[in-house]
């Protein structure tokens, strides 16, 4: 075993970690085995569906095509993120609003992909943001609860977004 | 008749709080929140990514299991070496045929088709294997990864045997006959349902239009794929499951037949489940794997399905071909339709089988007397077909709208006109079809004067058939709809040897804090129960909505219940809450009024308290009341302690939803290229509890309607029989881009037969994109002699038609005039 496992460390939601892990384990597994993260969801496997969405160092990454073993020096943000302590983030609100969820399993994905988008600091319009979130499937909604929650939320947090969370 | 689109109701907003009830004639007027956009209950949990998947729970010492399946479409299977695999690190259990039959049953069917012999199968292959991805041997290990290590190991011997896919060649002489212990062909059954004398109104008919329309096989595709947990304590003798399930109760019953334990030793919990659209309805021979090397290890034995077993190992849905036949008057009157369709079933009978409900809608909303309709069902060698949103209603949808179109044509009439003509009018309800279904009442022909109106049809038609500057022709395609949502009694099901009743229980709980604990074997998949359960409960007591606490989806906490699927939870559940919180709103106005020294006709539930309506200074915490039942101290003398109630409602009969979608569709007459434009539905669920989850709703499954028109498909290569578009890049799935506008509208006419008028919305948009798309692109093709007769319609598809259009052999010859 010992020669096929890699040791890691890395920031995950803030925290400094060291971690052995076995070469041949993905990123989305890792994060939902090992540190019990499980709000990030497998859904192909094959960076498809991007139920795996994740930020990693400022960019959305589908966590599945990921091994663990280049988690290393990163700075992860998993959805377990977004809410502080009893309260939803402005995005978690909007998505409520919105009804841009039902079953919830590719929330986390659409979640990170938007937080990722607002660091960008540029409002999008309805096309752009179809396009632009079009890397996660959702299979529930039909997508317009989700379209109107982007848009709005680029909508209210112009250039300022969540820069500093991310970078923290 | 119709009304403006400005008076239909607006897109729903959401409301975060509730209103404080207004003051009316001194007293409090009832705050309704049935018909509130209230905020999920479900919501705040999934958005932190704190939901309870069942990949989510990972108890200590757990094991994982891993699948070897069949690669070939039909194989004897000669020899198994598992000696290998037995050697491997980190292995634990290997379970092949043999073991599976000594140790288990064969999977049950829930829902058996009349008349037909059982073709239930074991969790592992025996002797053959019928379709591609079938189990065929399977390993606890210490991971995932050593699992399917360990199944590369497994030496298996197969002697590949003649295959058939294609649906009506299975039913040829020719085909190989797949299970010959049981039938001497591939067909499983037939059932024939007729009305008045259709044969004879046919040959007396002025025009006799005729089609096959097809609808290719497709995948509900949830995007949390199934999964399950088992652990085995034998001490305690007690078998607890967590399962991706629509039916925890059905589950643990199934389970317990094909493990020959009792039922009181299982329990089944499914906490939220990632999507269902009828795939996770019943048990999967996964399911039972787990449970057996559980029980031979006494550990906890996990198996998620990854994405690629997904497309082989869950049951597919649609895939039918349909003869309908309209004879009509001269003028477009309808004098009788029949149709002859064959289902595909798979290999085997999973736990619902193939759609059954063409037969119950093959009239559509139409008004016609003589009709007769068979349902044929074959068997082939591709992956068992189950429940699937619409369960039989999108393909005869497809077909008769399709048809109408062209019996327009044949009449020269227009495609709305035809069906002003023949549709229902609200003075024939309760109208029975020739099948025997009773729709209960509708305005159907409002909901087609919306739809035209709303996609300016009268312009579209007076203008001439021009290309627009792009090139491309515009199209305006209608499709008319009835759904059947719920289903009658169950004595009504009885009759065709279903396994599941009718009825919908829900127990209701009073604690201390005052709140109410609200116990539900309906599962969270998706569709908004705990937030829709908690408004009626909320509603009918007079409580504010947070004081409702669900739980959902544990058998070994909720009362024994039928479960998620059918568009018939709330049909069900509306009339067992209504029961229980009617009756635990009178004990709890018993016990204030013993508390207060007031007649319970003076008192009323306003929010947290019990008050008195006159004098609200005398009022009462509902904390303190409940505190008291459940003590049973400070209640009135005879009065039992306790307050917790539980009810049971069975429906008298199905609600139908209708409705008409209108599609508007570019399509360029050189390529077949074509666009969906706009896409307009008009619909009515009856009253609806609430109407932001009613419209996600309708909006989710019209975009799981248009990925069925628009290119999903589950291709079998006809030669090799392997599936050929069997991953998550292969198989078209309709992405945020790929998603046309939509306009929604609702109409409400209450349903007679239902608690508070509901009707069920679950599944009616996956049933008009088909033919509304398919008339649509005729209609622009119309100088081209188009006719469409098959989903999914793609460039490619048009591009051929617009061949055969041109060489004179479209299906359109088919029309005749006797």
């Amino acid at each position: 075993m010992n020669g096929n496992e890699v040791e890691i460390s890395l920031q995950v939601n803030g925290e400094t970690l060291r971690e052995r892990v076995p070469a041949r384990m993905h990123a989305a597994d890792f994060l939902r085995q090992r540190l019990g993260f499980t709000g990030t969801h497998v859904g192909c496997e094959q960076g498809v569906c991007g139920m795996c969405t994740v930020m990693v160092d400022g960019q959305a990454i589908k966590s599945c095509l990921m091994l663990a073993a280049q988690l290393d020096g990163a700075d992860v943000r998993t959805v377990e993120s977004l809410a502080a302590g009893d309260r939803l983030n402005d995005l978690q609100e909007i998505f409520k609003r919105h009804h841009a969820l039902q079953c919830g399993f590719c929330t986390p994905g659409f979640l990170m992909l938007a937080t990722s988008l607002g660091a960008r600091g540029e409002p999008l319009s309805r096309e752009q943001i179809r396009e632009e979130i079009s890397g996660v499937l959702c299979r529930c909604t039909g997508y317009e609860g989700i379209v109107r929650a982007v848009e709005e939320y680029l909508l209210a947090k112009p250039n300022q977004l969540e820069v500093a969370e991310v970078s923290s | 008749m119709s009304r403006t689109i400005e008076e239909l109701a607006p897109a729903a907003e959401l409301r975060e709080d509730i209103e404080p009830a207004t003051e009316a004639d001194g007293e409090k007027a009832r705050h309704r929140l049935i018909g509130e956009s209230l905020a999920r209950k479900e919501d705040d949990r999934l958005l932190r990514g704190d939901g309870r998947f069942t990949d989510d729970v990972q108890p200590a010492h757990q094991l994982e299991m891993a699948v070897g399946r069949c690669p070939f479409p039909h194989a004897r299977i000669r020899s198994i070496d598992i000696s290998q695999a037995a050697q491997l690190e980190g292995v634990r259990h290997i379970l092949v045929g043999s073991d599976v039959r000594a140790l288990s049953d064969p999977l049950t069917v829930l829902r058996p088709v009349p008349g037909a012999p059982e073709l239930s199968y074991y969790a592992l292959a025996q002797e053959t294997a019928t379709y591609e991805g079938q189990p065929v041997v399977s390993v606890a290990a210490t991971s995932r990864a050593v699992a399917e290590d360990a199944v590369e190991l497994v030496e298996i011997d197969y002697e590949p045997l003649p295959h058939v896919t294609d649906t009506l060649g299975a039913l040829d002489g020719n085909a190989p006959v797949l299970h010959p212990e049981v039938l001497d062909s591939n067909l499983l059954v037939a059932n024939r349902d007729s009305g008045g004398d259709p044969e004879a109104r046919i040959a007396a008919a002025d025009v006799v239009v005729r089609g096959r329309l097809r609808s290719s096989r497709v995948t509900a595709l949830p995007m949390e794929p199934r999964g399950v947990l088992a652990l085995w304590r034998p001490g305690a003798r007690e078998l607890t499951v967590h399962s991706s399930t629509q039916v925890p109760h059905l589950m643990r019953k199934q389970l317990a037949e094909s493990l020959r334990i009792d039922e009181s030793c299982i329990r089944v919990l499914a906490s939220d489940v990632g999507g269902g659209f009828g795939q996770k309805l019943g048990v999967y021979p996964e399911d039972i794997l787990a449970c057996l090397h559980s029980t031979a290890l006494r550990r906890p034995v996990k198996w998620i399905e990854d994405r690629l077993e997904h497309f082989r190992a869950s049951t597919h849905g649609r895939e039918a071909s349909h003869d309908y036949c309209i004879a009509a008057d001269a003028d477009g009157r309808i004098r009788a339709i029949t149709n002859t369709y064959t289902t595909d079933l798979g290999g085997w009978n999973s736990s619902f089988g193939s759609a059954q409900l063409s037969s119950v809608i093959f009239t559509g909303p139409y008004k016609v007397t003589d009709g007769a309709v068979e349902r044929r069902v074959a068997i082939t060698n591709k992956t068992p077909i189950g429940a699937y949103r619409g369960y039989g209603q999108p393909e005869a949808n497809f077909a008769l709208e399709v048809l109408m179109d062209r019996l327009a044509r044949e009449v020269g009439m227009d495609p709305l006109e035809v069906r002003r003509k023949n549709l229902l009018r609200t003075d024939d309800f309760p109208w029975r079809t020739p099948s025997g279904a009773t729709y209960d009442s509708g305005d159907y022909l409002r909901t087609l004067e919306m739809a035209a109106e709303a996609v300016d049809y009268e312009t579209h038609r007076a203008v001439p058939r021009r290309p627009r500057a792009d090139g491309r022709l515009v199209g305006i395609g209608l499709s008319s709809f009835v759904e059947r949502t719920g289903y009658a009694s169950s004595r009504f099901l009885a009759n065709r040897g279903s396994q599941f009743g009718a009825h919908e229980s829900v127990t209701l709980r009073a604690n201390r804090s005052g709140g109410i604990d609200l116990y539900t074997g309906v599962s969270s998949i998706g569709q908004s129960s705990e937030t829709a359960f908690a408004q009626v409960c909320a509603d009918v007591l007079g409580v504010e909505y947070e004081r409702v606490r669900v739980h959902a989806g544990d058998t070994g906490a909720s009362p024994l219940n039928t479960g998620a699927f059918a568009s018939r939870t709330m049909i069900a559940a509306a009339g067992a809450i209504r029961e229980a919180a009617t009756r635990f709103h009178d004990k709890t106005l018993r016990i204030a009024g013993w508390a207060l020294e007031a007649p319970v006709e003076a008192l009323v539930i306003d929010g947290g308290a019990v008050m008195h309506r006159r004098e609200p200074e005398r009022s009462i915490p509902l904390s303190q009341v409940f505190t008291r039942a459940i003590l049973g101290q400070g209640v009135p003398e005879g009065e039992e302690p306790g307050l917790e109630v539980s009810s049971q409602f069975e429906p008298p009969e199905a609600a139908f939803s209708f409705g008409t979608a209108a599609a508007v569709v570019a399509v360029d007459p050189e390529t077949g290229e074509f666009e969906v434009e706009r896409f307009v539905m008009v619909h009515d669920c009856g009253v609806a509890v609430n109407p932001l989850v009613v419209e996600g709703q309708v909006r989710g499954a019209l975009v799981q309607g248009l990925g069925a028109v628009l290119g999903e498909e589950l291709r079998y290569d006809a030669e090799t029989g392997q599936l050929l578009s069997g991953t998550m890049l292969d198989y078209f799935a309709p992405m945020a881009a790929d998603v046309p506008p939509i306009d929604l509208f609702h109409t409400e006419v209450p349903s007679p037969v239902t608690t508070f008028g509901v009707r069920g919305v679950g599944e009616v948009g996956t049933i008009p994109p088909g033919a509304a798309v398919a008339n649509a692109l005729c209609d622009a093709l119309e100088d081209y002699g188009v006719e469409l007769s098959e989903l999914p319609i793609t460039p490619e598809g048009v591009w051929r038609a617009i061949a055969a259009g041109k060489r004179g052999d479209s299906p359109a010859e088919t029309g005749e005039r006797p």
